[in-house]
């Protein structure tokens, strides 16, 4: 299958430093890519240089084999953004909103108004359309973000961590629409660090860190990395500080990573060491509220990878 | 070459522009109820000062703050192009399908014809209402070079947000730029007084050659400035237009 997007040893730096060292994957027609990695991991600088807003050193991509910077505006008629920020304007209703960033796109007359409206149907604001956002709630917010790029009828739409401080509600709302988004041919290129959108949306998954590709491939494909591990999640209070290297004098145990009150800690199968690791913290002062464990998860894969936790 | 779908980008993109500055409670007011109050301020405070005929303070205040408004149309231009609620919704254009230019243009222009509007109304309003003399039959002169100097102002604006990146650097240093053109113009108060060095001084102010030009065709008939003060002020604007071009890079705002 031929890819509709080709990113090849894509290469950038900010002041001296490599923020982006060959970074290189192909997007397929109607999937959904979920690029995964903690903040800084690369992600976002990866999506502006793809809808070329970012110069970049090294490096080409290239839409419908062109290349991108010759063509852009041909690349960019195709492309639906939902930038991370919310990029709406309050003070003028949603239908405004919307109908000015299609426009700008070329769309006018009956056309723009029924994509306006197709667009506020798909994200659920079609009966709030004659109202200003600066009423609306954070997740509503972000759905006319979501609109705002869709109106124009993209091939591909890029989102950037679109559900960043919103309720479930609206979340869930969200990655239903992205669903739709993709069994209607549109392919979806996502940006996250939460690992439960990944799991619940992604046709496949590129891990970042350190702005470079440490993984990719299905869901099912990286948990196979992890064939012969589990992790324990363990969330405690105390004030003591847990140092990794006394984990690692238990039998099994491969990686650990403390974040925030979390323990994450992943030991091979089959050795019985829960009772060392809960006398371990216990022995410490710390008191134990929660404690469950995956046998194969996204979070145990990007543990494995990294050495800590995405949310580091 | 311009195409239609370029041209109707464009239009929408202005039209944005200008409804955020109207919406702006700020600029609202800065540019139609602030220099009224300050020329009628200004001109009560120093009534005394002015003889009972001829030239009234009104007739001095609603020329020379007429300068000092246009001179802060640069700070409307630049709050129009980076101000905080403004900044992540224009950033979203730049994705989309469209030149450059249109960007900071689509300011310059909406900024230009707001503020201009705001002027010819200042005008018009001193006119009838204050009987303020602004040139009689020679009129249009003096709109002239409030228009070439307004849409300098509105260049300088947006050439020093693409500079700076910053709405607020630029407005900090066009704030400073603005007053001190301001005083050193004699637009709140001459500097006559302070001797011929103060009066040498006050010819750096751009502010001080407009009032010049401006009161020589008012009460002289007398435009020996006005040719070579549009051709300056439409130079300069041409220059910082370029240099908007050479600035304006879509990276310096994503990241």
């Amino acid at each position: 299958m031929k890819p509709l997007i080709q990113v090849k040893d894509l290469g950038k730096s900010f002041n001296g430093k490599k923020v982006l060292k060959n970074v290189s994957f192909d997007v397929y027609e109607g999937e959904i890519l979920c690029l995964l990695g903690p903040n800084g991991a690369g992600k976002s600088t990866t999506i502006n240089a793809m809808s070329t807003t970012l110069n970049y050193e090294a490096g080409e991509i290239l839409y419908d084999g062109q290349l991108v910077n010759q063509q852009s505006n041909f690349f960019k008629r195709n492309l639906g953004l939902v930038p991370q920020d919310l990029a709406i304007y309050e003070d003028i209703t949603a239908e405004k909103n919307v109908t000015f960033f299609a426009s700008i796109y070329g769309l006018r007359g009956k056309e723009l108004k029924e994509k306006v409206d197709q667009a506020l149907d798909f994200v659920g604001l079609m009966d709030r359309k004659k109202n200003k956002p600066k009423n609306f709630s954070g997740g509503m917010k972000r759905r006319l973000n979501i609109a705002c790029a869709l109106a124009h009828n993209p091939k591909v739409m890029i989102l950037d961590e679109p559900t960043v401080g919103i309720d479930p509600q609206s979340r869930n709302h969200i990655l239903a629409s992205i669903k739709r988004l993709s069994s209607m041919g549109i392919t979806i290129i996502y940006t996250t660090h939460y690992m439960e959108e990944v799991e619940e949306i992604s046709t496949r998954i590129i891990i970042m860190d350190h702005g470079e590709i440490i993984a990719s491939g299905t869901k099912d494909k990286l948990k196979e990395m992890l064939q012969d591990e589990k992790i324990y999640y363990i969330d405690y209070e105390g004030d003591y500080l847990m140092e990794k290297d006394e984990f690692y004098r238990i039998e099994g145990i491969k990686e650990v990573a403390v974040n925030c009150k979390r323990m994450q800690i992943s030991t091979l199968k089959g050795v019985e060491n829960l009772d060392r690791i809960i006398a371990l913290i216990m022995n410490k002062g710390l008191k134990i509220y929660n404690l469950s464990s995956s046998s194969a998860s996204l979070e145990a894969v990007f543990l494995k990878l990294t050495g800590r936790s995405l949310r580091n | 070459m311009l195409k239609n779908n370029d041209l109707y980008s464009f239009y929408a993109i202005f039209k944005r522009d200008l409804v955020n500055i109207v919406l702006n409670p700020v600029l609202l007011i800065s540019n139609t109820l602030f220099p009224f109050v300050l020329v009628m301020l200004l001109s009560y405070l120093t009534s005394g000062s002015y003889g009972s005929g001829g030239v009234t303070a009104y007739d001095y205040y609603a020329v020379t703050i007429l300068i000092y408004a246009v001179l802060n149309t640069a700070m409307t231009a630049s709050n129009s192009f980076m101000e905080k609620s403004l900044k992540t919704s224009n950033l979203r254009i730049m994705y989309a399908p469209i030149k450059l230019s249109h960007i900071y243009m689509a300011k310059i222009v909406a900024t230009f014809i707001f503020t201009s509007v705001c002027f010819l109304g200042y005008i018009i309003f001193f006119n009838l209402v204050f009987g303020v003399n602004f040139g009689g039959e020679n009129l249009i002169y003096v709109i002239l070079i409030v228009l070439f100097m307004n849409l300098l102002s509105s260049v300088t604006g947006v050439f020093f947000c693409c500079v700076f990146k910053s709405e607020e650097l630029t407005n900090k240093i066009i704030s400073v730029v603005i007053n001190v053109f301001a005083i050193l113009g004699s637009l709140f108060f001459r500097l006559d007084g302070l001797g011929p060095a103060a009066e040498r001084i006050s010819f750096i102010s751009p502010a001080k050659w407009a009032a010049e030009a401006i009161f020589r065709i008012i009460y002289d008939s007398d435009f020996s400035l006005f040719i070579p003060g549009i051709l300056m002020l439409l130079m300069a604007s041409v220059a910082l237009l370029i240099g908007c071009k050479i600035t304006f890079k879509v990276e310096d705002y994503v990241y």
